[in-house]
């Protein structure tokens, strides 16, 4: 039962990526969908329905704030926010990920050499 | 409080939520739609990109509860639900859980009161019995009530030389007039050493315990009265401690009052504890033995270093003391065995029994449960194709069986409580009296313990089948309708074997409960050696002030017979030592002139004093020789015996009594004795108990101080008991009519009696309960089957089946499971009975009249249950059938 969504991603990344996104600016789960899909250029299989999982767990720690507004096309939105513990959990979580990717690459280096 | 505020705000949250998520779909649609796509196509992109919009939704709520708790709580509603719309199955399901978890937490409130929980001493564990037992005399003279006496010097002289126990010590019972409390009457007493309670580890409620010195003096002159004593003749007087009470003759002053929950079933009747008081010979003389000896282990002994120390000490003694103690063995058993020994086995049949009703209930409401799972196949596919995982339905349907069970349990424990009094109160009141830790029988927190592990494993018993079954359901089939013409395949056979099952134990029950009526009856039917009809039998108790020797007895006894036989109705009075069928009476060893044997090793066997006419009251028939009679037996006459024919055939092996001569051993002075008449066996200690070697001396050259009389009466014994009391009141005012009951009542209520009535009623009543259920259970499952091949049958009949070849299919299908359950329930019932063999009375445990005839009777019982569903397949009309689907 545990997030089918989340299979070829590793747990929390998913997660990070919300919490990128919205620290340049606050968006509706759709903007926000479609904005991960489109940086990074599809690379990612994301269902896009997986991202309202992550959202409220995000919520539900207080990393993000949701308010109900009006979007650009003029619909009623859910908008989410960065909260300030949301961004220090960013950046920490960013730093962890930098040091978990530079130990990965370090060893797949060696190893082809 | 941050959680509670999300439970509250969680139904605005879930709104939302969905709200959200219908946006999403809806810009995304939009979005494609204005890229040129059509609507209908981007409808479904937006779907496909977003994914199982359920699961999404499910997912995302799953993030804002307790997951399991919360999917548990979830899964109750829906369960709930939908057992309300199918009352009539959740009605049956419950009512028959109910009745096999009520039926077994009642029994188990007796097993636990009487068998787990641990008596009411401190360290019960540490608590041993001693007796002295001759081996060679096996168990005769004492066959239903196990031997449990020693001598006073022998005790004595443990108590002395032993260092295995902490403290040894003795108790009688006892009973005493009591004046100063009311109107005289008598009370049942016990007489105990002064460490009695001590060694017990009780201590007394109110006042002190017995102190040193206050045992073998002339009499008592202290008492601790019981609680319920004290509560009922004294009123709860505060004031008690000091007070002066009469017992018989002497005064007495009470220091004590025992706890309220004291009980010691050995003297379960005694309401007034005195200390030991015994004179001259039961002080002195060794082989008196009379009194049943406790002790408490010394710490870090062991039960095997005790008994090696009793040994040594038995040796040295038997040295000093070979005519007395030459052949005798010291027997330890724990006190609890001694307590509980004889209810033992008798309550883990009923358990085992009433665990049978368990199984087959779960059986039966699993079957309904399969059916209805059946059922519920559609549902079950469309919630998989919704999203819903193998591991939630099954979950979904282990609470459903959960939340049957929970009610079952519930309604089980209103019947258990109602079924442990109705236990209770069957057991005869003279019985309940010796089984005080019975009346503790409860629903506790033990109690209720099992009855939870009882509910959580029937729900798993009949939930999880289905379940597992239910998961089956291959996705690929997703939405189809189910197949209907085939009945076969894994639930099928899973329901067959059920209903096997279910006869097989059925049948174990049947014929259990048929062995235990056959003993009964056979028990009833067995001749005691004597004419019970219409007897009355009670017992005067003349105190050793008004009546110190033998012939102040023999005058009273005179007086009183003389007075009792001109009462209106009665034909008969006569007196015996020991009334037949009430047990005890003394021993005495003998040797018999011209067979000599090594000092110690005399034969031992009963002795019973009599009034000349017992035999002719009682009806007891004489085989050979003649009766005593009052112009030759007098006091003072040459002293003559009568023995019975348990007597000649053990210790003269078809040699003529008459003339023989024996001779008592304990004194030198004693005369021989000529045997002069040979009379038939009766059962003495009960209805099942063994003919005992016994002789009988005239009560004029032995008498007694304790009398038991036996009246004789025309019509209903009862109506007689008036004129007794004032018979003896008119002899001697002082004097009570101690236990007055009718050999009727001595008979239904004797522990032999009952130990075959209970489990008649108890096993019989499981059986039929079993056979109710295990009958629903086929009929129920033929039914189905019938209702199932319906279009097979329909095929079948237009195809030119006759009506009896339709019967023969359908009967024949019942007929094979029966059959099949009747030959597993025979085998299990040949090991099973076994373990009943010691309540079986008069008949074998592998009686094999009493096994076909069980089962005959299951197998038509079966097959007639199976002619109903039969009937309704012949009328199958095949036009109906064919044009159905």
């Amino acid at each position: 039962m545990k997030s089918h969504e989340q299979r070829d991603l590793f747990p929390g990344a998913l997660e990070m990526m919300i919490l990128r996104t919205l620290k340049r600016q606050p968006l509706h789960g759709y903007a926000l969908a479609q904005h991960i899909k489109r940086t990074s250029n599809d690379l990612l299989q994301i269902e896009e329905g997986s991202l309202y999982p992550a959202l409220q767990r995000l919520l539900k720690v207080e990393l993000v704030k949701a308010e109900w507004g009006i979007s650009a096309t003029n619909r009623r939105v859910r908008i989410y926010k960065l909260t300030a513990a949301g961004a220090k959990h960013l950046e920490r979580e960013v730093s962890r990920f930098e040091r978990m990717l530079e130990g990965i690459t370090r060893v797949l280096a060696r190893g082809e050499s | 409080m941050n959680w509670l505020k999300q439970l509250f705000s969680r139904r605005r949250l879930y709104g939302d939520l969905t709200e959200e998520i219908r946006e999403h779909l809806e810009e995304k649609k939009e979005e494609l739609v204005r890229n040129g796509m059509s609507r209908k196509d981007a409808e479904s992109a937006a779907r496909r990109e977003f994914g199982n919009v359920t699961l999404v939704e499910e997912d995302s709520r799953s993030v804002w509860r307790w997951p399991s708790i919360e999917s548990f709580l979830s899964d109750v509603r829906y369960g709930l639900r939908t057992l309300s719309y199918n009352s009539s199955f959740t009605i049956v399901a419950i009512l028959t859980l109910a009745l096999g978890i009520g039926a077994n937490t009642a029994i188990f409130s007796v097993v636990y009161a009487a068998l787990i929980r641990p008596l009411p001493y401190a360290q019960p564990s540490g608590l041993i019995t001693l007796s002295e037992v001759r081996p060679q005399d096996g168990q005769a003279g004492q066959s239903s009530a196990p031997i449990w006496v020693s001598s006073y010097p022998d005790y004595l002289d443990w108590t002395k030389q032993s260092k295995s126990f902490q403290s040894l010590a003795g108790f009688s019972g006892d009973a005493f007039t009591l004046y100063g409390a009311g109107e005289p009457e008598l009370v049942f007493a016990a007489q105990t050493t002064i460490n009695f309670f001590s060694t017990l580890g009780v201590k007394p409620y109110l006042g002190r315990d017995f102190a040193a010195g206050e045992d073998i003096a002339a009499g008592p002159k202290v008492a601790i009265l019981t609680y319920g004593c004290w509560m009922r003749r004294f009123g709860g007087d505060p004031q008690i401690l000091g007070r002066s009470i009469r017992l018989d003759d002497k005064s007495v002053s009470i220091i004590g009052v025992l706890p309220r929950d004291f009980e010691f079933a050995p003297r379960g009747n005694a309401e007034v504890w005195v200390p030991l008081h015994i004179e001259k010979d039961l002080v002195t003389r060794r082989s008196l033995r009379w009194m049943p000896v406790i002790g408490r282990l010394a710490p870090g002994i062991t039960p095997q270093q005790a008994q090696a120390e009793l040994n040594s000490i038995n040796a040295s003694v038997a040295a000093a003391y070979p005519q007395e103690n030459g052949a005798i063995q010291i027997v330890m058993v724990p006190l609890r065995n001694r307590i509980v020994g004889q209810v033992e086995p008798l309550l883990l049949i009923l358990f085992g029994a009433v665990g049978f009703v368990l199984l087959i209930a779960c059986a039966n409401v699993t079957n309904l449960f399969l059916v209805r799972a059946a059922g519920r196949r559609r549902e079950f596919n469309i919630r998989a194709a919704l999203g819903a995982g193998r591991a939630r339905l099954i979950s979904q349907l282990l609470v459903e069986s959960l939340i049957l069970a929970a009610a079952g349990g519930l309604l089980g424990l209103v019947f258990a409580q109602w079924g442990t009094s109705m236990l209770i109160a069957a057991i005869p009141e003279t019985l309940l009296t010796f089984t005080p830790f019975l009346r503790d029988a409860h629903p506790n927190l033990a109690v209720l313990a099992f009855l939870c592990i009882a509910v959580i494993f029937t729900g798993l018993a009949f939930g999880l089948a289905p379940a597992l079954q239910v998961s089956h359901g291959r996705e690929s089939e997703v939405l189809k309708e189910e197949t209907r013409a085939s009945a076969g395949g894994v639930r099928a056979r899973l329901r067959s074997t059920l209903v096997i099952a279910e006869i097989a134990f059925c049948l174990v029950l049947l014929i259990g409960s048929a062995l235990m009526v056959k003993s009964l009856t056979a028990l009833l039917d067995r001749n005691p050696g004597f004419d019970t009809q219409n007897l009355l039998v009670f017992a005067v108790n003349l105190p050793a002030t008004s009546y110190p020797k033998d012939p102040d007895a023999v005058r009273f006894d005179k007086e009183f017979t003389d007075r009792l036989s001109k009462i209106p109705g009665v034909v008969g009075v006569t007196s015996n030592s020991v009334v037949p069928l009430t047990g005890g009476g003394n021993s005495i060893r003998f040797v018999i002139e011209g067979q000599p044997v090594a000092t110690g090793h005399e034969n031992e066997c009963n002795i019973r004093d009599i009034s000349n006419n017992y035999f002719s009251v009682m009806r007891i028939a004489l085989r050979s020789g003649r009766l005593f009679d009052d112009a030759t037996d007098l006091d003072t006459a040459p002293k003559h015996v009568i023995v019975n024919e348990a007597w000649v055939k053990r210790y003269l092996h078809g040699e003529d009594p008459l003339g023989k001569r024996i001779r008592f051993t304990y004194s030198p002075k004693e005369p021989f004795r000529e045997i002069v008449g040979v009379v038939g066996n009766t059962a003495d200690a009960g209805l099942d108990s063994n003919d005992e070697a016994s002789l009988f001396l005239p009560f004029s050259q032995d008498a007694n101080s304790f009398i038991n009389y036996v009246v004789r009466t025309a019509g209903n014994p009862v109506n007689a008991l008036g004129g007794v009391r004032s018979s003896l009141r008119a002899v001697d005012p002082q004097l009570v009519v101690i236990q007055p009951f009718t050999m009727d009542q001595i008979i239904s209520q004797s522990p032999s009696v009952f130990l075959r009535r209970y489990p008649s009623y108890l096993i019989g009543s499981f059986a039929g309960l079993a056979l109710v259920l295990a009958i629903v259970g086929l009929y129920g499952l033929i039914s189905y089957s019938v209702s199932q091949r319906t279009r097979e049958l329909g095929i079948r009949i237009a195809l030119g089946a006759q009506q009896k070849d339709v019967l023969r299919l359908v009967l024949g299908e019942g007929a094979r499971l029966t059959l099949i359950g009747v030959l597993l329930g025979l085998a299990a019932a040949l090991g099973l009975t076994q373990l009943m063999r010691s309540l079986l009375f008069g008949v074998s445990a592998i009686d094999p009249l009493t096994f076909v005839s069980a089962a005959i009777v299951l197998a038509l019982v079966a097959i007639a249950a199976c002619y109903i569903p039969a009937r309704r397949a012949m009328s199958t009309d095949p036009s109906a059938t064919l044009r159905y689907e």
